[in-house]
């Protein structure tokens, strides 16, 4: 692919997001933000050229936009590939099912869901009184900067969720917040934030997070309750039979719990087997949902690549004049 | 074109071996360094021209930082985005090590194949 070669550090960027097309977009996102790192670092250290005579020379130093975007790829893959713990993949259908109990993201997308709560409460009083503050000294004059403050956090918490979300379900996510040209002016970096669908696809994904949270929650301590009592039932019932707690058989199941079940010998392992089963088929939901979610936030979260090409081109333009 | 092969040859020699200088860098510096820094000192030490890409030294620098051989902060800056800065961990500087003698061993065993071409007397004693 020759094109010409860029002549401004926003040209050079579109390039990158074009040689990145098809990457994950968490990936594109700190690309883009290395590669801008480095160019306004070496756009500042030359102050007597201007940007495109610096630009010149960038395909010998950074490297051109092609270059770049497939050391990106090639590292992200090596990466991927050692930081992945090696899995032994169960052959059988009942080994792979059962499976579930080795894999350690099946346990920290479990913990994911349980913390969904607290998270989505934080999120949903974070969001509700910024808004509604933003509202309120809307006619004041700290209106704006309260707003821009609240944004600023947003983005941060954006970024944390991201990183949180990454760590419990192993989904890329971005690594850093997604930079702002610094040369727009106030009000010019207002609109700019009221025009990006991503401010307000971020809002909508905090205030959404207290139900899903509810709903996440409900489900691992519901599920976990029925399956690990069911598991744990019949070994009380056998051991109270045998005389431990001090109880007899009678007390510990007595008119509560249907005889049957755990006096036959046939009802007990069924009530052992139902809650394993259905310990196992949670592990697997937890896991699923963890992707899903991930999945979700990401379209929430993540700038879509086209949607973030238009300011970067007005800091670029901005950064010349 | 002419140099493309030189090129590819040069990109897969890269591929470990720039895990290795950041390291080495990093654990030489008594500050932390940001990617910049990092690439200009590279340059710096081969009369301006670093024989890496410096644009492949960051993703390089994220993936030492995700093993844990590396650590960062977010330092703001005023030509840019925010600046990480990178220090090397304890961990870091025992892989280093690892990786000098793995280095050290492999240059030797090389040139004892590439180095005889030049002089066949020099490595029989």
């Amino acid at each position: 692919m020759n094109r010409s070669a860029p002549r401004s550090i926003d040209q050079y960027l579109r390039q990158l997001r074009e040689e990145l097309a098809g990457a994950d977009s968490a990936l594109i996102q700190d690309a883009l933000y290395d590669a801008e790192e480095y160019l306004r670092a070496e756009v500042a250290a030359h102050p007597h050229k201007s940007e495109s005579d610096v630009l010149e020379l960038i395909a010998s130093t950074y490297g051109a936009p092609d270059e770049v975007a497939s050391a990106y790829r090639d590292t992200e893959v090596k990466v991927k590939a050692a930081m992945a713990t090696p899995r032994k993949e169960a052959k059988s259908v009942l080994g792979r099912f059962f499976g579930v109990f080795l894999d350690p993201r099946a346990y920290t997308s479990l913990f994911f869901l349980l913390l969904a709560l607290p998270t989505g409460i934080i999120y949903f009083v974070l969001t509700v009184t910024g808004l509604s503050l933003s509202a309120g000294f809307s006619v004041l004059i700290i209106g704006v900067p309260f707003f821009l403050l609240f944004m600023a956090i947003c983005r941060v918490v954006s970024l944390a969720e991201g990183r949180l979300i990454e760590a419990m379900t192993g989904v890329r996510m971005p690594r850093r917040p997604v930079y702002q040209g610094k040369a727009l002016g106030f009000w010019a970096r207002i609109g700019e934030m009221l025009k990006d669908p991503r401010t307000w696809t971020t809002i909508a994904y905090f205030l959404l997070r207290l139900p899903i949270g509810v709903l996440y929650f409900v489900i691992v301590v519901a599920g976990l309750a029925v399956s690990l009592s069911l598991v744990a039932g019949p070994i009380i019932g056998v051991l109270g039979q045998a005389g431990w707690f001090g109880l007899s058989a009678a007390d510990v199941f007595s008119d509560a719990q249907p005889e049957w079940v755990f006096n036959t010998p046939f009802g007990i392992p069924v009530l052992g087997l139902a809650g394993l089963l259905l310990l196992t088929s949670l592990m697997h939901l937890a896991r699923g949902i963890g992707r899903l979610h991930a999945m979700f936030a990401k379209s929430m979260l993540v700038a879509r690549t086209e949607s973030s090409v238009p300011d970067s081109a007005r800091s670029g333009a901005a950064l010349t004049a | 074109m002419d140099d493309s092969n030189e090129r590819k040859f040069q990109k897969e020699l890269n591929g470990g071996l720039v895990g290795l200088v950041l390291l080495a860098v990093l654990a030489e510096s008594d500050q932390d360094l940001y990617g910049y820094e990092i690439a200009k000192r590279l340059a710096n030490a081969n009369d301006g021209t670093s024989i890496f890409k410096e644009g492949t030294i960051y993703p390089v620098l994220r993936a030492l930082s995700a093993g844990n051989l590396l650590t960062s902060r977010i330092v703001p800056s005023y030509s840019g985005p925010p600046r990480r800065y990178y220090r090397i961990t304890e961990q870091g500087r025992g892989v280093l090590a690892e990786w000098k003698l793995i280095w050290q061993a492999t240059r030797d065993f090389v040139d004892r194949f590439t180095e005889t071409e030049d002089s066949n007397i020099g490595h029989s004693s």
